[in-house]
């Protein structure tokens, strides 16, 4: 699904993220874990094409996702608030999302139905802005844009944060349940080792750019990680 | 405590975060400011003379009576646009062990560091001073003094209270340039007189100057009304504009030109939606009165375009340059957001090309009004549409691939130099020049209406260039999304 290949980016001389070579294949559910300034977001920026390497390049579906626009047929992505656009209510966000892939305004109100006890009746028909809303709940518009979208691949950058517990679990099964229904290949990023280690069958460890550690999950990957970042 | 916070107020003046990058801005915006200062100051001590020269033969007394109620409403109608609110800036005391009369008294003394409250002074005193003192001694003087900074202090709380009450002070704004209009149109048709009114007051101030109290009494009364009131609401909630219901909006007219309706829909969301992109639309509408002070009568009889052409192009084209000269920064927000989606660059730079030409040709429209001065008007605005919506277009979305800088679009227009970088400047002149640069060779062959004809032309042959420009734009973006994407996320 995803290779990245020799992909290098640096800024003011610091090595940011620098890849010698990855594989992510279809259906895999992947957890990049690391400190401040691993590099996970630069990454992620990288892969959706708004970042330039410096060198190497990311291919997705073996394209480089610089070149032309096909990975946005099938890639949805949230990363932060910068991708919602802040002065629409959700319903008017949702339907400018769905139109971009062709939901009719029914679709779309039909499609959240299914995700009322996501939204826990605090997002819908509230009368507000994006902008208005709290981060939690932001986050819970983006997710959902996100994953209306029908994506083959899905990239969420640090998901559970400002996420209330009950959102926290019912994203979790939601990732586990469109893996197996759909075979979706997800990327998140997360500082929850415990949410990570649940959600994830592979975890990739980043520490200043450099891949330190990519193994699969059993049950020993929780301590294992624990006891790299106590050290 | 109320220097404590003063001191810190400065320090957030100097301090502040987009300040570093904009000194020169913040150099222009003073020197606005100076010059504003001074032809305050000679409008003041040169008043007895501008008057006998304006008026001739009247008292220059009565017409300077009659003028300071004139100001005092007009003053009030700036100054609910313009005046901001101080209020977030209380926020980190207000869990503090600080009395709510002391951050009353601070939120009321800061409201008079304004520059409303400066100009008046300035233009009123030296005249009260030196005229009326002259005339009528120095307690009418004292007096007139008196009921001048009532009035200032006066229109100052009226407007805060109004901003606090209301969320809509562009509703007021409205209401308040109507009246000043409405009266003023009474008194050109001699059915009511503000002058004669205003000049009746201060004529009765003049022979019973004690009188003048009463102004200074409704000063102090609108400052207890607006103290009791911040004292009882003192929630940054209900002190900052209230919360009304949105809704969920959808432009039919738009929806006919398919995706790129979409997406100028959703811009068009985003200038309704926003506090300096509805500045810039009251501004251009502001512009439109251009005209009274370039067109001359004599100029359009000797059909001298060149000289009228500066106010034509401005006029017609202000949405462009006054919305264009941010361009892409209006969506800094959600830059990333529009980059991930699966939007067609093409569409999305078509969308621009759509609502510019839709917004200059309502402005155009407007402002035939002008066709009542001479039809030749008419065709010197059809002359600057036409290069506005071919080329102007152009020039503006080309430069917005060189802004990299992020626009704080929630703070007002006016006086706000956030997000102002070199492209800006420059962008001026290209979009100014090249239109007069095209005439000027007819205009000193003496053929006045081939060169409005050439500049027309040009204009329709960008115009119908349009889907080259945008191919080129579509190129030039794809080139520099991720400069841009990087400037706009900082």
């Amino acid at each position: 699904m995803l290779t990245f290949k020799q992909l290098k980016k640096t800024y003011g001389g610091r090595t940011v993220v620098d890849i010698n070579n990855l594989n992510i294949r279809e259906g895999e559910t992947i957890g990049l874990v690391g400190n401040n300034g691993a590099g996970k977001t630069t990454l992620f920026r990288m892969l959706l094409d708004l970042i330039r390497p410096d060198s190497g390049e990311v291919l997705s579906k073996d394209q480089n996702v610089s070149e032309n626009d096909h990975w946005k047929d099938y890639t949805a992505s949230y990363l932060d608030e910068g991708f919602l656009i802040d002065y629409l209510t959700p319903e008017e966000y949702f339907t400018f999302i769905g139109s971009l892939h062709n939901l009719s305004v029914a679709h779309v109100a039909d499609y959240l139905k299914q995700y009322e006890e996501f939204f826990n009746g605090e997002i819908l028909n509230r009368g507000k802005y994006i902008r208005d809303f709290s981060k939690g709940n932001q986050n819970k518009i983006g997710i959902a844009a996100a994953l209306m979208q029908k994506p083959e691949l899905l990239v969420l950058d640090e998901p559970f944060a400002n996420l209330d517990p009950t959102t926290q679990i019912r994203l979790k099964s939601l990732i586990k349940s469109l893996k197996s229904t759909h075979r979706l290949t997800t990327l998140i990023s997360s500082h929850d080792l415990n949410h990570v280690t649940d959600v994830c069958d592979r975890i990739i460890l980043l520490e200043k750019g450099l891949v330190i550690k990519d193994f699969h999950t059993d049950e020993n990957s929780l301590k294992e990680l624990e006891a790299y970042f106590s050290e | 405590m109320l220097s404590i916070f003063l001191n810190h107020q400065w320090k957030d003046f100097w301090r502040s975060r987009n300040k570093a990058g904009s000194i020169a801005a913040q150099i222009l915006l003073g020197f606005f400011m100076l010059y504003f200062l001074a032809i305050a100051i000679v409008a003041g001590f040169g008043m007895a003379f501008f008057i006998g020269k304006a008026f001739p033969g009247q008292n220059v007394i009565t017409v300077f009576n009659g003028f300071i109620l004139y100001y005092s409403l007009f003053d009030l109608a700036v100054r609910t646009q313009m005046q901001e609110l101080p209020t977030l800036s209380i926020v980190p005391y207000l869990h503090l062990n600080i009395p709510k009369k002391t951050i009353v008294n601070f939120l009321n003394i800061k409201s008079l560091f304004s520059f409303f409250n400066l100009l008046p002074l300035f233009i009123f005193i030296p005249f009260s001073v030196i005229k009326i003192g002259g005339t009528f001694g120095a307690l009418t003087s004292l007096m007139y003094v008196l009921s001048i900074i009532s009035l200032v202090i006066f229109n100052n709380y009226l407007v805060l209270y109004f901003k606090r009450k209301s969320i809509n002070s562009f509703a007021y704004f409205i209401a308040i340039i109507g009246l000043v209009a409405a009266l003023a149109a009474l008194d050109y048709y001699q059915i009511i007189s503000v002058r004669n009114a205003s000049n009746f007051i201060f004529v009765t101030i003049a022979k019973y100057p004690f009188l003048a109290l009463i102004f200074t009494l409704a000063a102090v009364l609108i400052f207890v009304i607006n103290s009791k009131y911040l004292r009882e609401n003192l929630y940054t909630e209900e002190l900052s504009t209230k919360d009304e219901k949105k809704v969920s909006t959808d432009y039919a007219f738009l929806n006919r030109f398919g995706r790129v309706g979409e997406l100028a829909a959703l811009e068009l969301k985003l200038i309704l939606r926003h506090k300096r992109s509805r500045g810039s639309i009251f501004m251009g509408l502001a512009f439109l009165a251009y005209g009274f002070i370039f067109y001359k009568a004599p100029m359009i009889a000797k059909d001298e375009f060149g000289k009228m052409l500066f106010a034509a192009v401005f006029m017609t084209g202000i949405s462009i340059i006054s919305y264009g000269q941010f361009m892409f920064a209006w969506q800094s927000t959600h830059f990333d957001g529009l980059l991930v989606n699966k939007i067609d660059f093409k569409n999305f730079i078509k969308a621009k090309f759509l609502l510019f030409t839709i917004s200059c040709t309502i402005i155009t429209i407007l402002a035939s009004f002008y066709g009542f001065m001479s039809y030749k008007l008419l065709l010197l605005h059809l002359a600057a549409y036409l290069y506005n919506i071919g080329f102007a277009t152009v020039i503006v979305l080309y430069f917005a691939t060189l802004n990299y800088k992020r626009l704080d679009i929630t703070k007002s227009a006016s006086f706000n130099w956030q997000g102002v970088g070199a492209t800006q400047w420059i962008l001026g002149l290209p979009f100014i020049l090249i239109p007069i640069l095209i005439y000027v060779p007819f205009g000193i062959m003496n053929k006045p209406y081939y060169g409005l004809a050439a500049i027309a032309l040009f204009g329709l042959i960008t115009l119908l260039m349009r889907n080259f420009w945008i191919n080129l734009l579509v190129k030039r973006f794809e080139k520099q999304r991720y400069k841009i994407a990087e400037g706009f996320r900082e």
